[in-house]
């Protein structure tokens, strides 16, 4: 496995345009927590905060964090299409089987550089949290961290829909231009079309990437708008089902397919 | 026992047979070549023993055992293109090959030593011309010395020199013992390099065995013999009342002219002088594989 994953990473660590973006991408997760706290800063004085908790303090923070980065998780998607792609276009996804991978080594090795980049996402996700509580002087607490688990789950629902979006189409513009157009725009209109439209709520909460999006209440506007919210064990179930389901479709796409 | 043994292969992409009922051993210690048309088939047959195209029916096995990654990684294949990272320089492609086959990575200089690239390793992939993408993609499939090699258009994109430096190099190969199985639609390079051939056309097996049974299978006994002289006019004219004549063709300053099976060159050579015309030029044409081939394929481009 490990082997596996090396190899994987010979591939990557030499590729410029991989370590621009994603460098950019992970400082990208503490500078979006700077902006929102200037933001919030600025609207602060408003006299509807002073209801809500402060999304800068502990435990709120956490959370803040997770929601900010569920935002910022269609670069590390973009990169997987990029990656897998690539292969396509290279044609190297054929050379590893002919070199001695068989097809499912060439998707597990795939699969544990996501797995991989999940946990890098969530321990700068905890870095970002820590570096920029210190930096409000909030008191450092350890509750409400769960949502750094979440961070690791929401990160492997983002990268594994755009996974096997990239092995099904192949083809970097469509499987990017899906990918951005569903979960920037589409999906939020179904969820919102099902739920209030049709009023079948929590029903839309369970769209592919909306049901790891709800991991994240909101920071201080949640109470205000949000409507009957599954609980967390269902949201967490769902996001497996979908984890399973993108992998279950792009294996079976590479195993028996003319690559 | 044979290297590859290929058993009623069929391979059909939607209305097109790509491959229909293909079955042959390629002997172990041999050149094997694969000859057809562009579009015959040919890399399909490979793709399908390197389990990166299914075949539709049919099996094969290397060395008596169905494929497998763990064959693979013995055999030394270029397929169609030289596939490797654009981005990445030469040798750090070959770094990620040499993994992959689990083979020493030590042995790289020594690869891009043979195919002369060793100079560029650290220029990107990108960089390369065609030939030296070629050469590298050479280069790869002799990690690790393997036994069995296999090569798809090994000389696309070579430069004159480069070819033969191929050629030779595959001939080298053959005289350590090692198995080459090559697929290619140059007649010429299959004649030079390979002891036994295949040919192939739009899927079917059209003839198979060595190269000399391959050219020595045919009903046509005719000899073709070039030939020229100071006054072209002159020995075309007497060429027309040469014993055994079935034809003449005039091509750019040399007649040649097919004849019966029983006529030799000493005696062409001899009837010209006896008439007063002194021969500048005098060759026997061997029946050439192209010849053969076109016999088996007609002369059509046709796939």
């Amino acid at each position: 496995m490990m082997r596996l994953l090396q190899i994987e990473w010979m591939k990557l660590k030499h590729y410029r345009a991989f370590k621009v973006f994603g460098i950019l991408y992970l400082a990208g997760i503490l500078g979006v927590l700077f902006i929102m706290n200037v933001v919030y800063s600025n609207i602060s004085a408003a006299q509807i905060t002073k209801f809500l908790a402060n999304p800068f303090d502990y435990p709120a923070i956490w959370n803040t964090t997770g929601w900010l980065n569920s935002w910022l998780l269609f670069f590390p998607g973009w990169l997987v299409i990029n990656h897998c792609v690539n292969e396509f276009n290279f044609k190297t996804h054929r050379q590893n089987v002919i070199d001695g991978w068989s097809r499912e080594q060439f998707i597990t090795a795939k699969l544990l550089l996501i797995v991989a980049f999940a946990v890098v996402i969530t321990v700068i996700s905890i870095l970002a949290t820590i570096i920029m509580g210190l930096s409000l002087g909030a008191s450092f607490s350890f509750e409400g961290i769960e949502s750094m688990g979440f961070v690791f789950i929401q990160s492997l629902v983002y990268m594994l829909f755009a996974f096997m979006l990239a092995i099904l189409l192949r083809k970097s513009g469509l499987a990017a231009g899906i990918f951005f157009l569903f979960g920037l725009i589409f999906e939020i209109i179904i969820v919102q079309l099902i739920n209030r439209k049709f009023d079948l709520a929590p029903v839309g909460f369970f769209m592919p990437l909306q049901v790891s999006d709800e991991l994240f209440p909101i920071p201080f506007l949640d109470q205000v708008i949000n409507i009957k919210k599954p609980a967390i064990w269902a949201l967490l179930l769902g996001c497996a089902t979908y984890c399973s389901a993108y992998v279950y479709f792009a294996i079976r796409k590479f195993r028996y397919d003319d690559l | 026992m044979s290297i590859l043994s290929v058993n009623n292969l069929s391979k059909r992409y939607g209305p097109i047979q790509a491959l229909n009922n293909v079955s042959f051993d390629v002997p172990k210690g041999s050149v094997f070549g694969i000859l057809g048309p562009n579009g015959s088939g040919k890399t399909t047959l490979l793709g399908i023993v390197m389990d990166i195209i299914k075949a539709t029916s049919g099996n094969y096995n290397w060395l008596g055992h169905p494929g497998s990654e763990a064959q693979r990684k013995q055999i030394g294949t270029l397929l169609e293109t030289p596939n490797f990272y654009h981005y990445l320089s030469g040798e750090r492609n070959l770094k990620i090959a040499a993994a992959i086959k689990e083979k020493d990575p030590t042995d790289i200089p020594r690869v891009l030593q043979i195919v002369n690239l060793f100079q560029r390793k650290d220029s990107k992939f990108n960089t390369y011309s065609l030939g030296m993408k070629q050469r590298l993609a050479i280069a790869s499939t002799l990690l690790g010395n393997p036994d069995i090699l296999v090569f798809d258009e090994p000389t696309n994109g070579l430069d004159p020199a480069g070819i033969a430096e191929i050629r030779e190099l595959i001939k080298q190969l053959n005289r350590e013992g090692k198995t080459i199985i090559m697929a290619s639609h140059i007649l010429d390079e299959v004649e030079k390099v390979c002891t036994h051939v295949a040919i192939i056309q739009k899927g079917v097996l059209k003839t198979i065995g060595t190269v000399n049974e391959v050219l020595a299978t045919t009903d046509d006994t005719s000899v073709s013999i070039e030939l020229a002289a100071e006054n072209m006019a002159v020995l075309e004219s007497t060429l027309r009342q040469l014993p055994g004549l079935i034809n003449i063709v005039d091509s750019n300053g040399v007649i040649q002219i097919n004849c019966e099976g029983t006529v030799t060159a000493a005696q062409v050579n001899k009837w010209c002088f006896e008439k007063g015309i002194v021969l500048n030029q005098l060759s026997m044409k061997r029946k050439t594989l192209e010849k053969r081939f076109l016999e088996i394929t007609g002369t059509q481009s046709d796939r």
